[in-house]
Order: structure tokens, then C-alpha cells, then sequence
């Protein structure tokens, strides 16, 4: 980890130094891991994560540099947009994991858009439960309920997969990253049926 | 051995801010003292100012409580719920205009103006009028000191041309705004909820004429907002409109349907409906009263509560739809909700508390007044800003995603809803035709998956790209929303380092030259009310003055030599003189000299001071 240019303390991240309560100069090219100061892996400690995106932001926030220099206030707005972002990505097990497959050189979302045959055969078969689910009214369609625990179920186990192919991280350019974005695919069918459901479900709940 | 440091010359002040509420009802500001916020008011009065704006035939306009009596007998130039119109177009608001007796037309950029006496006024121009009165209400109340900075509050729903409206109001009447805040997410900092560990929070906000939800969670003295939702179009202002539907109904059959179209009626059933909904809230039945002398008019009815229910039933089941939508973004469940905040007039209403309550399986907080809570809590914002505070930390979320139309007229989402602010996001796009130099890019906001759903809020062209074949340019543009929630753009091509000319021009809204040229209107008349000012000060202070060197020059006459003595006499009969002068410059001379022939005196009675603190201590005790 290297010091601080201002006053020579230890950096726990490179956005801020925690002791003189500075905002650094930040390269474009830094990823989230290295912006909160962790070492990557898929892995991640929910809380820990939590309080220490709270406690950085606490020193960089641009609330506190309304009388600060320029240059400081600049800083202050976009090492916290860096942060935000990068919270955004660690906090979520899709997000991080689709962003490790990226930085080890795995295939990305569009390259590897073949899906199996009979995945797509199922997903057929939900839409189809979808759609006779929207035709009727009132409450939400019991089927749909089975539906949405079946679909959970599918994304835990795809996720507790995508957790073990992870870990530990695998080296660049291995054949498990291509493994491991066909499961992140097909956890984007899985979410978009999923909110299908929700967005039926609040509606059902708003009808009168 | 110890010194003295006598304190007296030292009067300069801390540096502070106001929080200030711009309502679509009402209007107040509130500021940090002694280790709380508190509302700022005039003695003896409500701190709510009415945002309601009348322009006399002739003179300036008049803004408040004032204003608002002349609502029935002169409506169409008595300005009501101005926020309603701000940052919108003709389209946006053509059902409010429907029930409003205002002339409005369009400015080509789709900017709404109010035509008023013949001269057009923006909702900007209109909602700086409010903001003066607001910011002077309240520098009065503290004593006449003076401070610009400001956090002014919008509702957490406003999209971004709502925000830079208000910003261009703010900077019209002058302000020094230091942030955008969201209704509920102030509101959350007003309860003192940093107090508590760790909690899942709930503010239903029921404004005048906006609905907001937020759900937020506290741990570690931070404030993060987890989700938000809400209505633009649904405030306490509907629940009038539905009771005025009873009385316009009756009133037509009895007198004929031509009469609902008169202003001065419409406005009359508006405050009588107003006045019965505030009524029903501690009574369980009211009278709705409808009196316009000119159209020989005087109609009574009496209301049950369950009357007002029924017609308002759909109007809070809108607001529960919303809770439901904040909660299941915010991936929570009613019961890990910790607390309930209730915010906003609309919000004493007994049906909203009851379905509220019955929601959430909890009864909510309603210790804080909840017109002033939304104040209270900016003003705990402009004290964290001015430096203040270090213990307490906002993060708030941008309430709808924002976007980039793309070949089709779909929507690419670049950052979605509730992404916590400042964020920022970048996406690239390339071209889709051989030797093509330049793109253009149409920035959208909001939900819906065809732009022509979305609102626009601008459009802007990348030039200058090397001619090359079709799909090799890459070009990346970046979003970026600050921490007021406000958005700006950047384009660049990755190859050749390019970068676009971004002017976003908002729609409905000001452009900067815009905002210039009124400004400069604006400075023409603010001499004239600025040295109007200037003398009613400068004339109760020479009054304190005089006063005081009354008081003590018999007292102290021995002490001071002759000639102090009657230069002092000479500048205060002139000074006094000077009192009934208009003039600012000859106000402004005599007090200055008064003030300077007052030196003698004032170093001889600090000296006495000085003696007296020092009398009875022996060197060694100070």
C-alpha cells in the first residue's frame, strides 16, 4: 500500500488519506477492489464491505469540502462517484462477478450470448406462465408464486456455483470464466423474469 | 500572570446557512442554533409563508399571507401553487391549468410563462419572489443578520430540469444555493434518528402538491437513502380539488353551470375547500362554505369525514402504491421498517395516518410539526455544509434512471434509479454508417423503455470524428450527477481523444442568458427596493444609537472633554435630523459621523467597564 503524498501516512484507499482527510488524485483506470483498498476475490463480507465504504466516505464526501480548494472539491465529487460505484459493484454477487470475469480477460455479456437449448426451451415455458398469469386478475396467480421460488432457487444455486468457481480466483484466460458468464446469462433470464413477477405483483396489490 | 482580553470589538459571526423550504402550499426557512435547528419566524407569527404571489395594478408585488386575501376578488392576478409549473411544459400541466384562472403560454424552448397584467413571468422569476420574501422573513427574524447561503429543498421526485429550475430561482432572488436536498431524505435529519445505531427508516411526505416516499437506512451517523418514489402530481392540493367537485356540482345546478367558469368563484371553492379538509382533521364533521359577494353567492354545506374519505379514498391508495414500489426497490419488507416518519400539511389528514399506520404495522413519528420538519431538516444540512458538523453524513439517490435514445427510439439505461449520488457512469457507443463524422446524442430520464416516454432534457452532437469505416469509432460518453442531483455530460472518441461540445439545452427550461437578462431586470429594480431597505434599517439603528448616547452622555459629560461634548451634541440632532430624510447617501453620512463623534464616549464607558470587571481582584486572580 503506498503513503500518503501530503503527509506520508499509510493509505487504507487510494481515493483519501484517513489522516489529514485529503481526496487523492485518482487514476481512470483503477477498479473497485483497489479503489476501497481490498485485495479482489469473489468472497466478500457484506458488513465489513458496508462500514468501510461508510467510514471512507465520511472522510471524502463533498458535503465536507464546500470550503475547501477547488481542486479538492473536484476531487471530493468524483473519488465519491469512484466509491458509490464501486460499492454498487462489490455489494452485488452478479455485478462482482461479472466484473472479475472482465478483468481476467473472460469473455463479456455479448460474446457469449449461446445459450443451451433446453434453457431456452424453459424460459419459454415461464413467459408462457407469464403470460396466462397476466390475463387474470385480482390476486397474484398461485402459479406464478411455485414460479417465483423455482426461479430463486435456480439463481442460488447458479450464484453458489459462480462462488466456487471463483474461489479461489481463478488465473487469467481460464476456461472457468467462460463457465462462469454462461451462468451470470443465464442469471440475466432468471432476473428478468423475476421482476416480471415483481412488477405483476405490485401491480395486483394496487388493483381496486 | 494572566491578562484580560476585553472581547467587545470582536463581532464578527459565525458563518452560517439557511434551510429553506420552498413549498407548493408553503413556504418557510429555518437555520442552526445552539445545537439544534429551529424555524425561523417573526415574533409572534407562523414561520409559513404562503407561496402565493399577488401583483397590484401598480408597485410591487406583493408575496404571503397578504397575497393570498386577494385570491377571490382579483384571482387572475393572484399567483397560487407556482411549483406546480416549475421546470414543466404546457403539455405537462394542462389539467392543473384547467382549475387555475391563469393565462399561460409557451416560450419556443417549451418554457411556461404567466401572463400577468400583459408582462410574461416565468415560474423561476415567480418562484425568486418567493424566495426573497422567504429569505428576508427570516434574516429579520434573526436580528437583520445577513447570509445569502442557502440548502433549499425539492421533492425527492423532481426530475432534472425541476432541480436547475429551482437552482435558477435561487440564483434570481439572489442566493447562494449550497445544495439541492430531497423533501423526505431533509426531512429524516429534522428527527434526530442519527441517533440510534442502526435502523431501517420510512418517510411518506404528502406535500401541498407532491407525494414522496423514501425508505432510508442509518448506521454509523450515515444517512443512506436506499429507494425513493412519489408522485409529481398528487398533493393536499387534489384532496381540495375533490371537495370543490362536491360544491361546483351543487352550485351549478342551483345556479346555473356558466358560474364554475368564473375565476373568483374557482378560487373562493378552492380556500372553502381547503378550509374544510384542515377543519375535518380534528372534527368529525365540517361546514363548506362558499361566499363570493359579487356573484351574490353564499352556499353551505355540511361535510362528514367519512364523506371526505370516500371522495379521497383512491387519492391515498396512490400514495400506498408508492410505499410498496419504494420498499420492494429498496429490497425491504414492511416489518424490517424501524420508523415512520410522517412529513408535509396532507399528512394530518386522519384516513393517510390511519392507512398508514395500518401498513407498516407501526405508528409513525409525528412529534415535529410536519410543515416545518422539511426545514428543520435542511437547516441540519446547511450547518453540516458550512462546516459545522462532521458527526452526521447524507447519501442520497437520484430518483429515475437516465438515459441515451438509441437507433429505434429505445432506451439505453447509463445509470439507474436509486444509484447513490455523486455517480457516474460511462458507456460506449460507436458509428453505424462509413466515414460518419459526428453522432448525436438525445439525453432522457425516467422508467419507461421508448424515449418518447421518457422526459428529454436535452440533445447534444460529438463532431469532428476522423472519417473512418462504420463500428471502429469508439466513442464513450460519460454521465456524471453531483451531489445536488444534478447531471452533466461528457463525450469523447477513445482513438483520436476528441471531445464533444456538450451543450445540453435543457427543455423547459432557462438557458443561461436567460437567467443573465433577468438577473440584470432584476439588480434595475432591486436598487430601488435595496435602498428602500437600507433606510428603514439605517434609521432604526441611528434610533438605537440615539438611545444609547442619551443614556449615558449625562453620566459620562464629566469625564469627556468640551469639545467631544458638544461635537457629539452637534452629530446627534443631525442624525436625528436625517431620520426623516429619504435619501440613503444623507441617512447613511449622519450616521457615519454620529457614529464617529460617539468614539470619546464609547472608550471612556469601556474603560469604566474594564475598572469595574477589574475591581475587587488582585492582580494575581486574572
Amino acid at each position: 500500500m503506498t503513503a500518503c503524498p501530503h503527509c506520508n501516512t499509510a493509505l487504507e484507499t487510494p481515493v483519501s488519506c484517513a489522516a489529514c482527510k485529503r481526496p487523492l488524485s485518482l487514476a481512470d483506470d483503477v477498479g473497485p477492489f483497489d479503489v476501497l483498498g481490498l485485495a479482489p476475490g469473489y468472497a466478500i463480507d457484506a458488513q465489513d464491505l458496508r462500514k468501510r465504504v461508510l467510514r471512507i466516505s465520511r472522510d471524502i464526501h463533498p458535503d465536507f469540502f464546500g470550503a475547501a480548494a477547488s481542486a479538492d472539491r473536484d476531487l471530493a465529487e468524483r473519488n465519491s462517484a469512484r466509491v458509490n460505484k464501486a460499492f454498487e459493484i462489490l455489494s452485488d454477487d452478479v455485478e462482482r462477478a461479472d466484473w472479475i470475469v472482465r478483468s481476467l480477460g473472460g469473455p463479456d455479456e455479448q460474446a457469449e450470448r449461446a445459450m443451451p437449448r433446453e434453457f431456452l426451451m424453459e424460459v419459454l415455458e415461464w413467459n408462457e406462465t407469464l403470460e396466462e398469469a397476466r390475463a387474470t386478475t385480482d390476486t397474484l396467480d398461485p402459479r406464478l408464486v411455485g414460479l417465483r421460488g423455482e426461479l430463486a432457487n435456480r439463481r442460488a444455486a447458479a450464484l453458489a456455483s459462480i462462488a466456487s468457481l471463483l474461489t479461489p480466483l481463478p488465473t487469467r484466460g481460464s476456461s472457468k470464466l467462460l463457465v462462469v458468464r454462461q451462468q451470470l446469462n443465464s442469471i440475466r433470464y432468471l432476473d428478468r423474469a423475476l421482476t416480471e413477477i415483481e412488477s405483476l405483483r405490485l401491480a395486483r396489490a394496487a388493483t381496486r | 500572570m494572566g491578562y484580560i482580553e476585553l472581547n467587545v470589538l470582536n463581532n464578527t459571526a459565525p458563518e452560517f446557512a439557511l434551510g429553506i423550504d420552498l413549498g407548493t402550499t408553503n413556504s418557510l426557512a429555518a437555520v442552526w442554533r445552539d445545537g439544534r435547528p429551529i424555524v425561523l419566524k417573526p415574533e409572534g407569527k407562523s414561520a409559513l409563508v404562503p407561496s402565493v404571489i399577488h401583483f397590484p395594478r401598480d408597485g410591487q408585488p406583493i408575496v404571503g399571507r397578504e397575497a393570498r386575501d386577494h385570491a377571490v376578488v382579483d384571482p387572475r392576478n393572484t399567483i397560487f401553487s407556482v411549483k406546480r409549473f416549475m421546470g414543466r411544459g404546457l403539455k405537462d400541466v394542462a389539467q392543473e391549468l384547467a382549475s387555475l384562472p391563469y393565462k399561460a403560454t409557451e416560450t419556443e424552448r417549451g418554457l411556461i410563462q404567466l401572463e400577468i397584467h400583459g408582462k410574461k413571468y416565468t415560474p423561476e422569476e415567480l418562484s425568486a419572489l418567493i424566495l426573497m420574501k422567504v429569505h428576508d422573513v427570516a434574516c429579520r427574524s434573526l436580528g437583520g443578520v445577513e447570509t445569502t447561503k442557502c440548502v433549499i429543498t425539492v421533492p425527492a421526485y423532481f426530475d432534472d430540469t425541476q432541480r436547475q429550475a429551482t437552482r435558477d430561482a435561487a440564483r434570481l432572488a439572489g442566493l447562494d444555493v449550497l445544495r439541492i436536498v430531497n423533501e423526505p431524505t431533509a426531512a429524516s435529519l429534522a428527527y434526530g434518528l442519527d441517533q440510534r445505531d442502526k435502523g431501517n427508516v420510512v418517510v411518506y411526505d404528502l406535500g401541498g402538491g407532491t407525494f414522496d416516499v423514501t425508505v432510508l437506512t442509518i448506521e454509523d451517523g450515515v444517512f443512506r437513502v436506499l429507494a425513493t418514489s412519489g408522485d409529481t402530481h398528487l398533493g393536499g392540493d387534489d384532496f381540495d380539488q375533490r371537495l370543490a367537485g362536491l360544491a361546483r356540482e351543487s352550485i351549478a345546478k342551483e345556479h346555473g353551470p356558466g358560474i364554475v367558469d368564473d375565476p373568483g368563484f374557482q378560487q373562493a371553492v378552492r380556500m372553502g375547500a381547503e378550509h374544510t379538509k384542515i377543519a375535518l382533521t380534528t372534527d368529525p364533521e365540517a361546514d363548506f362554505h362558499v361566499h363570493v359577494p359579487e356573484l351574490r353567492l353564499n352556499w353551505r354545506r355540511r361535510v362528514t369525514r367519512n364523506e371526505f374519505d370516500a371522495l379521497t379514498k383512491d387519492l391515498v391508495d396512490r400514495t400506498m402504491d408508492a410505499c410498496r414500489r419504494a420498499l420492494s426497490d429498496a429490497k425491504l419488507e414492511t416489518r424490517t421498517i424501524d420508523e415512520i416518519v410522517l412529513v408535509g400539511g396532507s399528512s394530518r389528514i386522519p384516513a393517510v395516518r390511519k392507512r398508514v399506520e395500518h401498513f407498516f404495522e407501526k405508528k409513525p413519528h409525528t412529534e415535529l410539526n410536519p410543515e416545518e420538519v422539511v426545514a428543520l431538516g435542511a437547516a441540519v444540512q446547511a450547518h453540516i455544509l458550512v462546516g459545522g458538523k462532521r458527526d452526521m453524513l447524507l447519501l442520497d439517490v437520484t430518483p429515475l434512471s437516465l438515459g441515451l435514445e438509441t437507433m429505434g427510439g429505445a432506451v439505453s439505461k447509463i445509470i439507474q434509479r436509486n444509484s447513490t449520488i455523486p455517480c457516474e457512469a460511462t458507456e460506449g457507443f460507436t458509428t453505424y454508417a462509413d466515414n460518419q463524422t459526428g453522432i448525436d446524442f438525445h439525453i432522457l430520464q425516467g422508467e419507461r423503455e421508448l424515449a418518447a416516454d421518457c422526459r428529454s432534457l436535452g440533445r447534444f452532437k460529438l463532431r469532428g470524428i476522423p472519417p473512418m469505416p462504420a463500428g471502429m469509432a469508439r466513442v464513450s460518453v460519460k454521465f456524471h450527477i453531483n451531489a445536488d442531483g444534478v447531471l452533466t455530460v461528457g463525450a469523447k472518441e477513445q482513438s483520436t481523444g476528441v471531445t464533444a461540445k456538450v451543450e445540453v439545452q435543457p427543455m423547459h427550461g432557462l438557458s443561461d442568458g436567460e437567467v443573465e437578462t433577468m438577473l440584470k431586470k432584476s439588480y434595475e429594480h432591486a436598487q430601488a427596493d435595496f435602498d428602500a431597505r437600507r433606510v428603514a434599517d439605517l434609521k432604526t439603528e441611528i434610533g438605537t444609537m440615539v438611545l444609547n448616547t442619551e443614556k449615558h452622555l449625562n453620566a459620562a459629560r464629566a469625564g469627556l472633554d468640551k469639545e467631544s461634548v458638544l461635537d457629539l451634541q452637534d452629530a446627534l440632532a443631525k442624525a436625528k435630523q436625517a431620520t426623516s430624510s429619504t435619501d440613503v447617501k444623507a441617512i447613511q453620512k449622519a450616521r457615519d459621523e454620529f457614529e464617529r463623534a460617539t468614539l470619546p464616549l464609547a472608550a471612556l464607558l469601556m474603560n469604566n467597564v474594564a475598572q469595574k470587571a477589574l475591581m475587587g481582584k488582585s492582580l494575581g486572580d486574572v
